[in-house]
């Protein structure tokens, strides 16, 4: 390396940070912070994309009028009898999360973003069009309602799966870590690659599941094309698909839990299965917390595979919001309504992110 | 540590771990079979889990016509020339952020922070109609430049540089080497491993993107590998014949695959510190 003798440069602290900044600053400007206001002016426009490409005055402000047209309807009434199901779910989730903070069992922003979410879920599902009155986009809520099931399946099976995982292949021998990189691997493919190689293992003629089913003497299940199973195809392939961060994201927190707490519970008799209930469960909690969230805020965004895999049919039953979104600019050219749409994804997925943000850096 | 139970342990964790690739063995299989014999059945031996009858025509097919290598081509150089964008702008930014004192700084840093809350898939309409404006789609640089803003990369150089003692740039200070040497000769050498997770993680991301190149490559000869393989495996049977598109999907996955492989130990770090402090 042929330094310069080392003469003091005219360029101040200050300066020199100007210089650094300047290329990330630029690009950023350029290219987030522009975009997302300019999305938020989008959402206030009667904007059509082709007639606003040929020409640019095409376009009219409308104010609030998108989200109202995605968002609600005419004659809509609230009521807490709604979706029962759903509705009693949210009122015992928001009450769990305030029992459980009182009792000291849960910390205090765990138990606020639960207990806001049950919030949600109590109120949501409760406005529904009166007499005579109908959703102004009747395939908006349903859209949200599906990509919720889809997240409801796919966090829960990956944090589960990839927990027992990780306490399974804790350790440094060879085997484990074979068997762990085996396990990450589906996680490295593109979201095409592994729709393609799932596409075809659902198919009921070539697909390797019905083949197999056939071989047993049972009856190949249309996958994709089944209103019951479409959802469930999907969130198979994705949980093969994304199982892996979660289970690295574990391994690291079983690693940080002191070696000690498990030598002195082996001596009181707790090993194996006893051990992980009492010991790495309960150490993992915040890992597990961070792990949900961040999945939540993943699976929300999900389009690949169902864009690709069933298109999000059939009969809408696997239509989730980005793909709706993208259908929305991009087929029906209301860039518009899409980008209103695009702000309630934001916001959902801010809320997400200030509950992860806040989780991630709390110490227990 | 070694005792039967482990044993046990290990095997009964094969099985699963072997059901876990039987889609990847199967994807692999298949390509190695002739498209006629696909045509009428995929379990030809064992399931297909064994590719026989074998064929490496396939691959051959692959690359003597259809646009697989041209596609290829376009994602090494979308994923490379992003790796170099987002490696210049986060080690210079990531520097500046963590160990420089200036104006405005802490509601730079808020800011920043405030992008990490935007999901890709909020802005790619404004973002759609600001490279359309500039006529910039199916280009190279459309494809590179949006991720090239997201601060991730930022706060990872910046924490690594954070932890780097302070000394080493004091003792340079004192023999008056400006600040931008000391970023170039004494700091860069220093960040190698955290460049090589976020160049790692950036490839990845870059070679697997797949909804903003849907929207902004529109033309099949500007398709990145990812886009190109959902565009011919929607009539996968008809048209290309399964093994082909299968050997496209293997084509597809070699270089991820690989570079995974070859790096393990920093994209598990990218994960874990990206997963708890991102």
């Amino acid at each position: 390396m042929t330094t310069k003798a080392p003469k003091r440069r005219g360029l101040t602290e200050g300066q020199a940070a100007v210089v650094l900044l300047l290329p990330f600053l630029t690009v950023y400007a350029a290219f987030l912070i522009y975009p997302f206001f300019r999305g938020i002016w989008i959402s206030l426009h009667d904007w059509n994309l082709l007639a606003v490409a040929f020409n640019p005055d095409a376009r009219e402000f409308v104010g609030l009028e998108n989200y109202v047209r995605t968002l609600w309807g005419r004659n809509i009434e609230w009521s807490s009898f709604t979706s029962p199901v759903i509705q009693t779910v949210g009122v015992l989730g928001a009450g769990l999360a305030f029992w459980a903070w009182r009792r000291g069992r849960m910390s205090k922003a765990t138990a606020l973003a639960i207990g806001l979410v049950g919030l949600v879920f109590f109120i949501m599902p409760g406005f529904h069009p009166g007499e005579d009155g109908r959703w102004y986009d009747r395939r908006f809520w349903p859209t949200v309602g599906n990509t919720i099931i889809f997240v409801a399946w796919a966090v829960p099976g990956v944090t589960v799966t990839a927990l027992i995982l990780a306490a399974a292949l804790d350790g440094d021998t060879r085997a484990k870590s074979i068997l762990r990189t085996l396990f990450f691997l589906s996680q490295v493919l593109s979201v095409t690659v592994v729709t393609l190689i799932w596409q075809i293992m659902f198919s009921p003629r070539q697909g390797l599941i019905a083949n197999v089913t056939e071989a047993l003497g049972g009856t190949p299940i249309v996958w994709l094309t089944d209103e019951q199973f479409a959802m469930a195809a999907i969130v198979i392939a994705t949980i093969w698909w994304s199982l892996g961060i979660a289970m690295i994201l574990f391994l690291a927190g079983i690693q940080d839990i002191s070696k000690d707490i498990y030598e002195a519970a082996s001596i009181d008799g707790a090993t194996g299965l006893k051990a992980f209930w009492c010991i790495t469960l309960p150490n993992l909690k915040r890992t597990i917390t961070v792990v949900i969230v961040l999945q939540i805020i993943l699976h929300f965004q999900v389009f690949g595979q169902a864009h690709l895999m069933t298109q999000g049919g059939p009969n809408d039953s696997t239509q989730v919001l980005v793909r709706y979104i993208y259908q929305t600019a991009f087929r029906d050219s209301e860039l518009g309504e899409a980008s209103a749409m695009a702000v309630f994804l934001f916001v959902i997925m801010g809320a997400f992110s200030i509950i992860q943000f806040v989780v991630g850096r709390e110490t227990d | 540590m070694v005792n039967r139970s482990y044993y046990w342990l290990i095997l009964a964790l094969s099985i699963p771990a072997f059901l876990w690739l039987i889609p990847t063995i199967w994807m692999i299989s298949l390509s190695f079979q002739p498209n006629d014999v696909l045509a009428r059945t995929t379990s030809s031996t064992f399931f297909g889990l064994i590719p026989l009858p074998f064929t490496a025509e396939n691959y051959a097919a692959l690359f003597s016509f259809g646009q697989t290598p041209r596609w290829f081509l376009n994602s090494a150089i979308v994923a490379g020339g992003m790796t170099l964008g987002v490696l210049f702008v986060s080690t210079t930014a990531g520097y500046a952020l963590a160990r420089l004192t200036f104006p405005f700084k802490t509601p730079i840093l808020l800011l920043c922070l405030i992008g990490l809350m935007v999901p890709e898939q909020a802005v790619f309409i404004p973002l759609y109609t600001m490279f359309a404006d500039l006529g910039w789609h199916n280009s190279y640089h459309a494809l590179i430049l949006p991720r090239m803003a997201v601060p991730i990369g930022v706060f990872l150089m910046m924490q690594f540089f954070k932890a780097i003692p302070k000394d080493i740039e004091e003792a340079a200070r004192i023999d008056g080497v400006g600040w931008l040497q000391i970023f170039w000769y004494v700091m860069l050498p220093l960040a190698r491993p955290a460049m090589m997770t976020l160049a790692i993680l950036t490839f990845l991301y870059a070679w697997n993107d797949y909804l903003w190149p849907l929207v902004s490559a529109r033309e099949p000869e500007r398709f990145t590998i990812t886009l190109g393989l959902a565009s011919i495996q929607s009539n996968f049977a008809q048209s290309e014949g399964l093994g082909r598109v299968m050997a496209s999907g293997v084509i597809a996955s070699l270089p991820v695959v690989a570079l995974f492989l070859m790096f393990q130990r920093y994209v598990v770090q990218a994960m874990t510190a990206g997963g708890s402090k991102g």
